[in-house]
């Protein structure tokens, strides 16, 4: 049956053709799409994803990593006692505007960390060191906000909440989801950037002792603590992300734009498979008369769906592939793990074998007697 | 000679085909168009017979019928030990690939398909593995002349060298009865001389019996025996076609009347029954 369903599959490339473009538009569609979604939806717990913190620990219901609530600085003593708690330390997160020298504003995200352990500071600097907040006045801005803060040079001087501020490090691909830039710098000099007073902090950054469980370690917190909330740093991540999700409608405009796509690969496959059955009506008709059951002509056709499914996922992946490799920056980040590779390919596949129902009723109709008329 | 005596005189067992008053009707909403009207026909294991008769005589539904593609509304036929007018869909399918090779007018090459690829189709339906389908393959275009023709396609063929690969079709599953549906009435004479022959050549050499409607009085000579059909029945029945092939006279008497068929059926049925 191979041979029949994929010779004669082959032998109209221009309806092949047409459905693997089917095929190929929704695996790229699903993976470009789904890789954007992905890769800015990432960015909602950024900073809890990618910093050292094994643990978040902040306000109680606490959300999303960018809007923290203020908790009293002193409570992070009753934190460290936690068992299984290595080191926990002040962090604090705010938003303030800085100039620009065009004598315009820019709102940023101030990010205050611990100067002794510089837990939370900024990743991937590729000019200055990270350390390097501890300068005098000093900040990393991240490299892609350079054009919204007016390009400022390293050891450039600008305001931040009013207060002077020295660009002394450069990061790469720290960008927020929201488009203010982040503004990394230490805890003392955040507080007065954000107008806070120093008892106060946004978050406790938690690492862990070896072996110590992250999940007993923050119901220990919430126990011992029931004014805080606190969550492993890959919770917080997703709990974040689905702020953006629930709230934004984010997930619904992605989603919807995803299924259309799916829906038109759906169509394209669907109408093509039936194109071809409809052009060989008396081949069917033949193989009905020659003996062939009904299964056996729905495998011919469960085998063209499937053939066109794999060589056009393949196809589709490898220019999604490439589209991620040239397009993807951290500005518009397409991220495509192999869940969603191979999760789309499963579902095209399940859209071509529906999609080989419609001409399969069609040839239920076929009596074999059309072959001897 | 009579039914009857037809019964009495040829064991079942030599029997290929065994249909007795055959009705069959068309409708189409109200109407009703009687094709078949009582056909009566006996073939002996080996022959080869030909169904004639003006457009609209019933001689492609017959062939339908004794295909197992159609039913016919009333009557039994038989074929070999199987009464196939008691079979359900999945025994009329079976027995078409297992028992039942095809020649059509117009070839029904499928297209997608090499020669070889067609002609293995049969054996594929069956489950056959790759390379005995086209070892056997092989052999069947060998027979037809066609070898070289393997690879292929339909479309750079010629009508004769079609209706050759679709006669190797046919006989690449080695069935016991081979149906033709005027196989020659695509190809011009030489062509349609040819491939009657080696029909007639490949059908008897190896036993097969074969019924061949056709309209083409230049291959009647080919026949064992020529049944004529007009409105629904078979009004004349002439053989031996060929001084060489032997003198069997298979069918019921000309236009025999319901009385006659229905006392012969009795017994017949009887006597293919015991056997």
């Amino acid at each position: 049956m191979w041979s029949i369903a994929l010779q004669t599959l082959v032998a109209d490339r221009g309806k092949l053709l047409t459905a693997l473009v089917g095929v190929v538009f929704s695996i790229v569609l699903v993976n470009v799409q789904g890789g954007l979604f992905l890769g800015f939806i990432n960015k909602a717990g950024l900073l809890a994803d990618c910093g050292e913190a094994d643990v978040w620990v902040g306000h109680k219901n606490m959300y999303n990593v960018d809007f923290p609530q203020d908790i009293p600085r002193r409570w992070v003593d009753r934190v460290r006692a936690i068992p299984g708690v290595k080191r926990a330390e002040p962090y604090i997160i705010g938003t303030t505007n800085t100039t620009l020298p065009s004598g315009g504003f820019e709102l940023v995200v101030v990010v205050g960390v611990d100067p002794e352990s510089l837990l939370g500071n900024a990743w991937n600097v590729v000019e200055g060191r990270p350390e390097s907040i501890l300068k005098p006045d000093g900040v990393i801005v991240d490299e892609y906000d350079l054009p919204k803060l007016e390009y400022p040079k390293m050891g450039e001087v600008r305001e931040v909440g009013g207060r002077r501020a020295r660009v002394v490090g450069l990061s790469h691909g720290i960008k927020s989801f929201l488009v203010t830039p982040y503004v990394f710098t230490t805890y003392e000099r955040a507080a007065t950037y954000l107008g806070k007073p120093p008892s106060v902090c946004s978050y406790y950054l938690v690492q862990l002792q070896p072996g110590a469980d992250a999940d007993d370690v923050c119901a220990g917190i919430r126990r011992q603590v029931p004014e805080l909330d606190a969550f492993p740093r890959h919770v917080y991540s997703r709990i974040s992300a689905k702020y953006w999700l629930t709230r934004s409608g984010l997930g619904i405009s992605f989603g919807a734009a995803t299924v259309i796509g799916l829906f038109v690969g759906l169509v394209m496959v669907a109408q093509t498979l039936y194109a071809l059955v409809l052009d060989r009506l008396t081949e069917f008709g033949t193989l009905k008369a020659i003996g062939a059951t009904e299964r056996q002509i729905y495998s011919i056709l469960f085998l063209q769906a499937t053939i066109m499914a794999l060589v056009g996922s393949l196809i589709g992946l490898a220019l999604a592939a490439a589209i991620q490799h040239f397009y993807s920056t951290p500005i518009a980040l397409i991220l495509i793990p192999s869940w969603l590779s191979l999760g789309s390919c499963a579902l095209v596949l399940v859209i071509c074998l529906i999609a080989s129902l419609l001409p399969y009723l069609r040839i239920r109709k076929i009596d074999p007697v059309m072959v001897l008329q | 000679m009579t039914a009857e005596r037809h019964a009495h005189n040829h064991d079942s067992e030599h029997l290929a085909i065994y249909a007795q008053d055959v009705h069959k009707v068309y409708r189409r909403g109200v109407t009703r168009a009687p094709v078949l009207r009582g056909v009566d026909l006996a073939v002996e294991r080996g022959r080869c017979v030909y169904l004639a008769g003006p457009s609209g005589s019933g001689k492609t539904t017959l062939l339908s019928i004794l295909g197992c593609i159609l039913t016919p509304d009333e009557g039994r036929v038989r074929l070999f030990d199987q009464d196939i007018t008691t079979l359900d869909e999945t025994g009329r399918i079976a027995l078409r690939r297992n028992r039942i090779g095809f020649v059509f007018q117009r070839f029904h090459l499928i297209r997608g398909l090499t020669a070889l690829g067609n002609v293995c189709v049969p054996l594929v339906l069956r489950g056959a593995k790759p390379k005995a389908a086209h070892q056997r393959g092989m052999v069947l275009l060998e027979a037809v002349g066609l070898a070289d023709k393997a690879h292929e396609h339909p479309r750079n063929l010629s009508t004769g060298q079609c209706q050759r690969v679709a006669l190797a079709r046919a006989l690449v599953g080695d069935p016991d009865l081979v149906l033709a549906d005027e196989p020659t009435a695509s190809l011009d004479a030489e062509n349609g001389q040819e491939v009657m022959g080696l029909l007639r050549r490949l059908t008897t050499q190896e036993g097969k019996t074969a019924v061949v409607v056709t309209h083409d009085q230049r291959i009647f000579h080919f026949a064992d025996h020529l049944f004529r059909l007009e409105n629904g029945r078979i009004i004349e029945a002439e053989g031996p076609q060929k001084s060489n092939l032997q003198v069997l006279p298979i069918t019921s008497q000309v236009l025999p009347t319901t009385s006659q068929v229905a006392a012969a059926s009795s017994q017949v049925v009887a006597t293919t029954g015991d056997s």
